[in-house]
């Protein structure tokens, strides 16, 4: 599964992986404004920033080819709304809208396959999230990958068991609702037991990190250099 | 619906960027009251429930199948506040895990979907514990719990296309009719989905399904009148006049097509000459100003927290 892959890729280790999560959420942001603001008929700056993202997804080892053609997940919508945009006439849009909302992506994926979600998060907490939005996001991608796992088998029960295809949609429709209210009351069992366990086990209502986050020269040389290229490439 | 990066003109996600956080604010305090710390696993659970309900497939005719949104079921069982709180943190992990929506966009994302989404379930859901229904006591009626699923997706998505519309993105009037009537018929699909899943959980045990006063405040219901009106209003634009939004946001100078106009255009522009600059300068800005507020609210949150 894809989120699957993204986890082991990020838990990589490389120059990259190993600079502090704050360093990279800003650096994120800065590359997607410049490119929010960059011409899409602007052939160099472009080139440069497609380059950068090359260059960070070989510098964290990372298979460029699988990544790139992960990103491509943005590309149905892109391009549904780049033909409208040629439709009507406005062929610049249409190219910038592809191109740039691609480059977005795949600047997204770097970066997010260079950061543990953990870190990711705790990242976004120092930098001003609400404490329960993080805790939240937290548990949700903990359990994402057991409840789906859960509705999969479910899903797979249910196709062995419903053998005529097309028949008694109203039933097929009927079961599918029984099937998410049985899978809503195992959530809501399973995070009562996980409440418990976790009080039993003394949680201070805070995960803590392996590595605590802290920030090194390396980081502010990099965010630095980072900000100073993005936008030197755009003056140009 | 999710809108990825680079779709909407800088003012657009900068404003709603900055519209989003007092609103998630508000909505992560309140969610804080109603549910005592001990549900936050509740809370993260219901929303990888949500994620997957995905998965799980619904004929709806003609050969295709649509699947849960989410937004009003989680209204139904969590409350308003709690609910918007997991849609807010589902759409940060599709856009950040899945690259499912934009970052910049992440605004834009929350906006339609958690805030205003949610928020337009509420209203169909007042005052139903007040007269409760003969065969199911204490429980929503069918009706309410449709209108609630359906205007929840009605209003999201007519937001996103309103925005999509301001940003200057021309769509011909036939693709305009075309897309909205796709919504419609997902916002009643969304319905029926709801009321049959609502339905089966309550059948589970009645317990599931909180009754909608459960938050009730005076706050709440205006607000959720006012994003059904936004959704409505954005809604009759696009449809009654294809380019009305269009010639609205020039007029208030909204969409990049010529220059930025955005509030921060004015401070820039004795700094810098050069167009891009003033327009980087007026991002950043606007960044500042975001982040700014995101510390100040979370520190709010803090400071009542430890109170």
């Amino acid at each position: 599964m894809h989120h699957v892959l993204v986890d082991r890729w990020s838990r990589g280790a490389s120059p990259l992986h190993a600079l502090d999560p704050r360093v990279k959420i800003l650096s994120l942001l800065v590359f997607l404004i410049v490119l929010a603001t960059t011409a899409a008929n602007a052939a160099v700056p472009l080139t440069i920033d497609a380059a950068l993202l090359v260059a960070g997804i070989l510098i964290a080892g990372l298979p460029p080819g699988t990544l790139l053609f992960r990103a491509m997940a943005v590309l149905p919508f892109s391009l549904t709304f780049g033909l409208i945009s040629w439709l009507a006439g406005d062929s610049l849009r249409a190219v910038g809208l592809i191109e740039k909302s691609y480059l977005s992506s795949v600047a997204v994926l770097l970066v997010v396959s260079t950061t543990s979600l953990p870190r990711l998060l705790s990242g976004l907490e120092s930098l001003g999230t609400p404490r329960l939005l993080v805790l939240v996001a937290q548990f949700l991608y903990r359990y994402l990958f057991v409840i789906s796992e859960q509705a999969q088998h479910m899903r797979l029960a249910a196709a062995s068991r419903q053998g005529i295809p097309g028949a008694h949609r109203r039933s097929r429709f009927r079961a599918a609702a029984g099937a998410l209210a049985v899978l809503f009351a195992h959530s809501y069992y399973r995070a009562e037991g996980i409440n418990r366990a976790m009080l039993a086990r003394g949680f201070s209502g805070k995960f803590p990190l392996l590595k605590p986050l802290r920030l090194r020269t390396a980081d502010g040389l990099f965010l630095l250099a980072t900000v100073a290229f993005l936008v030197l490439v755009r003056v140009q | 619906m999710h809108i990825p990066d680079n779709f909407l003109s800088t003012p657009v996600w900068v404003a709603l960027d900055a519209i989003c956080i007092p609103a998630v604010g508000i909505m992560v305090r309140r969610a804080g009251r109603e549910m005592e710390d001990t549900r936050v696993p509740l809370m993260g659970v219901m929303g990888a429930f949500v994620f997957a309900a995905q998965m799980i497939n619904f004929p709806v005719g003609l050969g295709t199948s649509g699947h849960l949104v989410g937004g009003a079921l989680l209204a139904c069982t969590l409350g308003v506040a709690p609910a918007a709180l997991v849609m807010t943190a589902i759409i940060a992990i599709q856009a950040f895990v899945f690259q499912d929506g934009g970052v910049l966009a992440l605004g834009a994302n929350v906006f339609n979907m958690a805030i205003a989404g949610v928020l337009a379930a509420y209203l169909p859901l007042v005052g139903q514990a007040s007269r409760p229904v003969q065969d199911r006591p204490g429980g929503l009626s069918h009706k309410a719990i449709f209108a609630a699923a359906f205007l929840s997706v009605l209003v999201s998505a007519s937001l996103a296309l309103s925005e999509l519309l301001i940003s200057g993105i021309a769509m011909p009037k036939p693709v305009l009719l075309l897309s909205m009537g796709l919504f419609v018929i997902s916002a009643l699909i969304e319905g029926a989905i709801t009321v049959s899943v609502v339905g089966a959980i309550e059948k589970l045990n009645p317990g599931f399904v909180q009754k909608a006063d459960a938050s009730n405040s005076r706050t709440l219901v205006i607000l959720s009148a006012a994003a059904v009106v936004l959704g409505v209003a954005g809604f009759v634009l696009a449809s009654s006049a294809p380019d009305g939004i269009q010639r609205l946001a020039l007029q208030l100078g909204l969409t990049t097509k010529s220059s930025f106009h955005g509030p921060f255009a004015d401070y820039a522009v004795g700094y810098f000459d050069s167009p891009w600059l003033r327009r980087a300068t007026a991002g950043l800005a606007g960044l500042l100003v975001i982040y700014g507020i995101c510390a100040a609210v979370s520190k709010l949150i803090a400071r009542q927290r430890s109170a």
